[in-house]
């Protein structure tokens, strides 16, 4: 069989180059046509596989969806949305060794749109997955800093609270304090972002901003019985003890249902009423309060003391030696009740009050938290404290 | 009514003019470049049209998804073994393999021919075959096709027997560019396994085919590489140790995977032809086999899987089982007669012992910084480097693939090693092998490689004590070769160059009265070339039959005189290369 061609085109330069650049045009055209009508037909097909990924992915069967977003991708190899959702299935499969691939996939769309604030949140997530702190933080700023396609504002919002949350359960908070600043300034008027916002500030053990937006949900919805016990909380744990009963007083009237609540007022009732250091008592009730406080130290040290064992009129042993050592300064102290109402013995309500503090202390460390007035005292001292720092 | 007919004269005299201006344009370089870009665009449309035909082939054969599941994994790529056994046997019996020895036998021997009908069987088989899942990838098969489509534009255009000589190889790297999408590891690879050696007059031409191809695959399919290059990392310099020893795993594996090759495909090609058409089948069988039972990844090309072990999809276990089971069903593959490419399996192998070598390396040396992928990547190159033994193409390639230049260092330290070691195993290339066991001895670079080549000094013989003046005057000059008894005296010319006299012209010279002339004066106006140490001895051979003795003159200064060449040095030199003349 011979496959020879006739000779078609004449020995002219310019006449072969002529028909040469007609041939291949119409090549093109030709090839053009194939390749669309293959296009089409793979396209639908990928559409096809794309839907039942998402299926899978939505019923959490990641493998299936892996699979299936795999097949769409082999149809539509440059399609960026595949491309996006095989990644976030690669991620969520909790599997480490894919994170490599998932991250592979978007980076090549990160490439392609680096503005892209979806494929840079999933990029953030990615290396949140791997726990790196510095490259999920670059990648939640662009998710922040750049184009969603629909609501821009609460994606964005979204993303940087995200991020807080991130940046806590890593254990940073001196790296979310100034995210949550921003978040502050930036939240939609609204008490419950407010709320959540309050929350972030408090897992940032930043009670002073919690408060400030449990009071801002309160400015917009004042009977807002959540906003009522988290500001009382947020007060309570940032000493104000004012503020807290207050607050959690309003949160009791408003739920009554609410035990927390209730308890820590219970207690924050407990601090105001025998807080020998606050401005408004005077020197006799301070005195009552104070005696109040150094009895009821003995009681919880001798409670403490049953409760491990400890015989304190025995001999003193290595182990208990703190719990007698306590015991040795409550005695010590004792004759000095006598002498608080001298004008002379300035320094002694102090004096007393640290044994007192020490005990609470002490006994709160090797019996665990005490209930009742001994928490009362525990919290005095610990505001104590953080006054004197 | 002479008005109108004027006008019309004057009218087709223009494109007229213009058409002779332009005939006198093109000479035949010029239009054998132009042609190369045309070559380039008809490769890449056929390249894109195989590669279309691929994956139809494969979505009919074994459906849509890219893991086929029951039956149809061992059924298909038998049942299409069989059919293209009997096309390749009964339609195109030249189309058996690879087609990249073919390619180079055109060039060498048949005057660049390539029948038309071996691009079109080529086209046709290697597409059912590859689609249905045989072991074998579609690079090589589109250097063919493309060599062909060169080929038949060549006879169609009765271009001179040289330029046709050239097609081939400029449509091979039009092909290979295509199916690569990467020109300049195609520009290499033709240059070093399908010319087999260097050559300035015809790189113009293989750079523009390969260019205006890779433009129209990606026109039509995209710029997105082959596969997802992972991030590579290289930090330290003492894990190139690591490298090295992957470098030595794979010239031990390309030498297997050679050897394999060498062994079966001449007993199988001496078993009785009516056996030839059940060949493929039974590769396809086996193939099919070892996909239904966990390995369907060694089927076809295996682009996807090579992209899955690049980001750490599989364990070190099952990359290198996946190695050793693709070394054997593309050995199969091959060996049976399907038309079909080694460059995709040897990526593939490479791949998946670069993946394992890489994460037991890390096993034992957490320490060591590079990715899976890193390794993935290095080890394709050591295959490729190792088994096709084409070092330069195997370091360009991993440039050009993964736009990274980080492990260039590492990807040079693990070939060189994988290089080394299946040249000193496996004396003969794969495809010079595969030439030979069908009867033909081709050029190859690295037997040139190994050559070693004379030069003009290896011949030269030491200046001659007397060389003459051309600005003292005859007499003088005549006065100093009575001493001397050469028959012929170099003359130093001003200001430069130089020229020979004989003694009986000069003492004619003198007779005739001249004797106060400047010998410059009166000598030939031609000078007498001169020759560079460093020269091939051949480009002596052309001048030292017209003059007694060429001089062989210093680079930096022409009128220093180094030695000088005559015709029975350089025979001497010739018929014992070993020693050189002045020993």
């Amino acid at each position: 069989m011979s496959w020879s061609f006739p000779k078609l085109i004449p020995r002219s330069a310019p006449i072969i180059l002529l028909v040469l650049t007609l041939a291949a045009a119409t090549g093109f055209a030709a090839v053009s046509h194939l390749v669309a009508r293959y296009n089409a037909n793979q396209q639908s097909r990928g559409r096809k596989l794309y839907q039942q990924g998402l299926a899978d992915a939505s019923a959490n069967h990641y493998n299936d969806a892996i699979d299936a977003f795999r097949a769409a991708l082999t149809c539509d190899p440059t399609n960026s949305q595949y491309q996006l959702s095989l990644a976030r299935a690669l991620r969520d499969s909790n599997d480490p060794r894919r994170l490599d691939e998932a991250k592979s996939y978007l980076i090549t769309l990160w490439q392609r749109a680096p503005q892209d604030a979806a494929v840079n949140l999933a990029l953030a997530r990615v290396d949140a997955h791997r726990g790196s702190i510095e490259d999920a933080t670059r990648y939640y700023h662009n998710a922040m800093y750049g184009v969603w396609n629909s609501n821009p504002d609460s994606n964005r919002s979204k993303a940087r609270i995200e991020l807080i949350q991130f940046l806590l359960k890593q254990g940073a908070p001196d790296k979310a304090a100034p995210e949550l600043l921003a978040l502050a300034t930036a939240l939609p008027p609204t008490p419950a972002a407010h709320l959540q916002a309050a929350q972030l500030f408090s897992q940032a053990q930043d009670h002073a901003g919690e408060l400030a937006q449990y009071e801002e949900a309160l400015r917009l919805d004042p009977a807002n019985s959540a906003a009522l016990a988290g500001a009382g909380q947020a007060a309570y744990r940032s000493g104000d003890y004012f503020a807290a009963h207050r607050y959690l007083l309003s949160a009791v009237n408003a739920n009554p249902q609410d035990a927390d609540s209730r308890q820590l007022l219970a207690t924050t009732d407990l601090i105001l009423r025998n807080d020998p250091f606050l401005s408004h008592v005077s020197d006799a009730e301070r005195n009552r309060r104070i005696t109040t406080a150094f009895t009821q130290a003995e009681k919880r040290l001798s409670e403490c003391a049953q409760q491990t064992g400890v015989d304190l009129k025995a001999a003193a042993t290595p182990t208990a030696s703190a719990l007698f050592a306590l015991q040795s300064l409550w005695t010590e102290a004792k004759p000095d009740l006598t002498r608080l109402r001298s004008p002379a013995e300035t320094d002694l309500p102090d004096a007393i009050m640290d044994v007192v503090f020490q005990i609470e202390q002490q006994t709160a460390a090797t019996c665990g938290q005490p209930q009742g007035l001994d928490l009362a005292l525990l919290m005095i001292s610990q505001k104590r404290e953080a006054a004197s720092q | 009514m002479s008005e109108p007919a004027s006008s019309g004269a004057v009218r087709f005299q223009a494109p007229r003019r213009l058409f002779s201006t332009l005939e006198g344009v093109f000479n035949e370089e010029l239009f054998f470049l132009i042609l190369s870009v045309f070559i380039g665009i008809f490769s890449g449309l056929a390249v894109v049209c195989f590669r279309l035909a691929i994956d139809w082939m494969h979505l009919a054969l074994l459906g849509p998804l890219p893991q086929t599941h029951g039956w149809r994994m061992f059924a298909v790529p038998s049942l299409a073994g069989l059919v293209v056994a009997a096309l390749v046997l009964n339609v195109f019996p030249a189309i058996r393999g690879s087609g990249v020895n073919q390619t180079k036998a055109a060039l060498y021997i048949y005057n660049g021919f390539i029948p038309f009908r071996t691009a079109i069987g080529k086209f046709i088989c290697a597409a059912i075959a590859i689609g249905s899942g045989q072991s074998l990838g579609p690079e090589d098969p589109s250097l063919q096709i493309g060599a062909g489509i060169a080929s038949a534009l060549g006879r169609q255009l009765e271009i001179s027997r040289e330029k046709l000589r050239l097609m081939a190889p400029v449509g091979a790297a039009a092909g290979l560019a295509a199916a690569f999408n990467a020109p300049i590891s195609a520009v290499l690879f033709v240059i070093e396994e399908v010319i087999g050696r260097w050559s300035a007059g015809i790189l113009g031409s293989v750079v523009l085919s390969a260019v205006s191809s890779v433009v129209i695959v990606r026109w039509f399919l995209g710029s997105e590489p082959l596969f997802r290059i992972p991030v590579t990392t290289f930090k330290r310099p003492t894990e190139l140790l690591a490298y090295a020893v992957l470098g030595i795993v794979g010239g031990v594996a390309s030498v297997v995977f050679a050897k394999s090759i060498g062994y079966l495909r001449p007993r199988l090609k001496a078993l009785p032809r009516w056996t030839q058409y059940f060949q493929p089948a039974l590769a396809g069988l086996l193939i099919g086999l070892i996909a239904f039972l966990g390995a369907p990844q060694i089927m076809g090309a295996g682009y996807d899987s090579m992209d899955q072990a690049m980001h750490g999809q599989y364990a070190w276990k099952v990359l290198a089982i996946l190695a050793v089971l693709k070394i054997l069903a593309t050995t199969v593959s091959f060996v049976s007669g399907a038309p079909g490419g080694m460059f995709a399996p040897t990526l593939f192998v490479g791949a998946m012992l670069g993946g394992a070598v890489g994460d037991i390396e890390r096993i034992f040396f957490p320490q060591l910084t590079g990715s899976t992928g890193t390794y993935v990547l290095v080890g394709m190159d050591v295959l490729f480097a190792g088994f096709l033994r084409v070092p330069m193409t195997s370091v360009f390639m991993v440039l050009e693939v993964s736009g990274n230049y980080e492990i260039i260092v590492p990807v040079i330290v693990a070939n060189t090693f994988s290089y080394l070691i299946s040249r000193s195993l496996q004396t003969v290339p794969i495809f010079d092998m595969l030439t030979r066991q069908d009867g033909l001895i081709l050029p190859s670079l690295e037997e040139d490689r190994e050559e070693a080549i004379l030069r003009v000094e290896d011949a030269m013989l030491p200046a001659p004590a007397t060389i003459l003046n051309a600005q003292d005057y005859v007499d003088a000059n005549a006065r100093r070769v009575q001493d001397s008894t050469d028959p012929n005296f170099l003359v130093r010319m001003h200001p430069s160059g130089w020229n020979i006299i004989s003694r009986d012209q000069l003492q004619r010279l003198f007779r005739e009265g001249k004797g106060e002339h400047t010998l410059g004066s009166v000598l030939p106006p031609q000078p007498l070339p001169s020759l560079y140490p460093d020269l091939p001895l051949d480009s002596a051979l052309r001048y030292v039959n017209d003059y007694s003795l060429v001089p062989v003159v210093n680079r930096a200064n022409s009128r220093k005189l180094e030695g000088v060449i005559s015709r029975d040095s350089v025979f001497k030199r010739y018929e014992s290369p070993r020693t050189p003349v002045g020993v």
